[in-house]
């Protein structure tokens, strides 16, 4: 086991190397600075911009220096100075976390809470009622633009029926602490939808097939033999296998989830990193893109790790196989 | 062979092909909605569903039925050639690290990782805002930021065939790499890439729809599903139907490219074996 962790880790040095220097070309791709080309891009960027990009990111020097340089920086924790404001980056994007933290956090624990009943209920009698109409909505909502769904939603539940807000995420005039807890809720209802509805019908699908698969395997017929029920059989045996690629792809939902919440945040005015990702694109805020792709990558190649590890503990197949 | 010889689609994903050619025909018509679509009729802003105006009018009186109509076109078009382009660059670099293995696979599986380490709509909002907006530059930024999937699909796919027995027969007949890649592995990983390129033609749509949506789509007078749902946002008090028919209309293409890639799936998988 030790010794899977470590090649595990190891293999994980160029991938990290490999996503500075995507990073580093997103910078090289920006107008304004030597890389970039096309008149459009040189009137959007001002010369100020500019001028800040070359001060800041040492654009006249040569390729590798910079990237030693940007490098050092960042393994500093030195996120550099946001264009719009001129905060530091680091305070920028520490504002914006808990927000998306909460939406996120939210999305996640509904769609894992939702998608694993439903789908060893559907996995556990495929063919049945209950699969084929559970499967046809969860088809919807895989299919479903979250834009749409959130527009719909808010034309119902905001402005038909008046029962949830449009968009913010208080009211103005909501008392602070416990006290504003129902207005709190009530305004992270919709944009916590939207995000949960794509996840967890992913999720529910690649568990019901995982069940649907199990339920004749040797191991779960041997354990109904032994006298396990029914549900003993399917929520005990067969989930446990099912699981394997949900806690494989784990590390992998919270980029989808991230790339979600830029929708979301944007349609619900949520000030959280979905929205400073996108206001900092429209502003050709270069060091807060920077930061975030390469903060967010860096996130879910160690949530990759973790997952990674996590199914080699739990399945010897993985540990003691080549694959590293 | 392509498909098993007596492959039959299943029933929902015929009517999913069915919407889909109706779709491409949609497309094909849409430059006579052209000027309909354009028509500015400010006496009749905001106008509900009617019988002249069957999804109603946008903010400057014009058909939202035409609009919908003229923005097919695009859709599709961006949606197919991205996906194309894609599962062009995973297959390529799927295939090559399953095959050679050993250093190239090494490296290019840390490239995958790399890739599907991003959250998609980061590098694709950054790429669609700074490379100059045109259909083409849409389109390269959708495929070189979606590859990384169908890659490492293709890795797994070419490293389980290329140990059978007819390319290794391929190979002691002293065929060279590029054929026995072309002419033995490609066409037999055919049937999976066709299902996965059904899917990414959906996600290709919808990734479309979104960098339309958060305005660093096509500029005008290029018309987007997610540049109508868009500013529909604005009148989500007064217009309900400015939201609801652009979406419908994405929502209707979404489904039916990934209904037709799920039979294509159970097509494959069923008959790929004793076919």
């Amino acid at each position: 086991m030790t010794a899977y962790i470590l090649r595990r880790l190891f293999w994980a040095v160029p991938t990290l190397f490999g996503i500075a220097v995507i990073v580093f070309l997103l910078l090289h791709l920006a107008p304004g600075s030597p890389g970039a080309g096309g008149a459009d891009s040189l009137r959007r960027a001002s010369g100020k911009a500019a001028e800040q990009m070359r001060r800041q990111y040492g654009l006249d020097r040569p390729l590798p220096e910079q990237f030693a340089a940007w490098i050092g920086r960042v393994a500093r924790l030195d996120l550099g100075e946001s264009f719009a404001d001129h905060r530091p980056v680091s305070e920028r994007i520490l504002e914006a976390l808990p927000h998306t933290l909460a939406l996120n956090g939210l999305a996640l624990f509904f769609a894992l809470a939702l998608a694993i009943p439903l789908g060893v209920v559907a996995g556990g009698s495929p063919e049945s009622a209950f699969d084929r109409a559970s499967g046809a909505v969860l088809f919807a909502m895989y299919s479903m633009p979250t834009f749409w769904a959130a527009l719909l939603l808010q034309t119902l539940f905001a402005v038909r029926l008046r029962w949830l807000p449009l968009y913010g995420t208080a009211a103005d005039a909501a008392p602070a602490g416990l006290a504003g807890l129902g207005d709190r809720l009530a305004h992270l209802a919709l944009p916590v939808t939207c995000l949960t509805y794509g996840t967890l019908a992913f999720v529910a699908r690649l568990v019901r097939s995982g069940v649907a698969e199990a339920r004749t395997a040797d191991y779960v017929i041997a354990a109904r033999a032994r006298g396990a029920s029914r549900g003993q059989a399917l929520w005990r045996h067969a989930l446990r296998n099912a699981l394997l690629p949900v806690i494989t792809l784990f590390g992998l939902l919270l980029p989808a989830l991230l790339s979600g919440s830029v929708i979301i945040e944007r349609i619900f005015a949520w000030p959280g990193l979905g929205r400073l990702y996108l206001d900092s694109i429209l502003a050709r805020d270069y060091p807060v893109i920077l930061a975030l792709s390469l903060l967010s990558a860096v996130v879910t190649l160690g949530a990759t790790l973790l997952s990674d590890i996590a199914v080699a503990a739990v399945d010897p197949r993985v540990r003691d196989g080549a694959a590293g | 062979m392509l498909l098993p010889r007596r492959a039959h689609l299943p029933a929902s994903a015929r009517v999913a092909l069915a919407v889909v050619v109706l779709l491409w025909l949609v497309a094909a018509c849409s430059p006579l909605f052209t000027e309909r679509s354009r028509s500015i009729r400010l006496d009749e802003r905001l106008q509900p569903p009617s019988l002249e105006h069957p999804c109603g009018t946008d903010d400057l009186g014009r058909d939202l039925l035409a609009r919908i109509v003229t923005a097919t076109p695009i859709s599709l078009v961006i949606g197919l050639v991205a996906a194309a382009v894609s599962l062009g660059v995973g297959f390529t670099v799927g295939a090559a690290a399953g095959y050679f293995g050993g250093a190239v696979d090494l490296a290019l599986s840390r490239l995958i990782e790399v890739m599907l380490c991003f959250p998609v709509l980061f590098l694709l909002l950054a790429l669609a805002a700074f490379l100059p907006p045109s259909p083409a530059m849409v389109i390269a930024a959708i495929g070189l930021t979606s590859w990384a999937g169908d890659a490492r699909f293709a890795r797994a796919e070419i490293l389980k065939m290329k140990e059978l027995d007819y390319t290794r027969a391929a190979r002691a007949m002293g065929a060279s790499t590029p054929r026995i890649l072309l002419r033995h592995l490609l066409p037999n990983a055919l049937p999976p890439l066709i299902v996965s390129a059904a899917f990414g033609v959906g996600w290709a749509i919808l990734a479309e729809a979104s960098l339309s949506f958060l305005g660093v789509g096509l500029p005008a007078p290029a018309v987007s599903w997610g540049g109508i749902l868009s500013s529909s946002a604005n009148w989500i008090e007064e217009a309900w139907w400015i939201a609801l028919f652009p979406g419908l209309a994405l929502f209707l293409t979404v489904s039916a490219y990934n209904l037709l890639a799920e039979g294509l799936r159970t097509v494959t998988t069923q008959g790929g074996r004793n076919a």
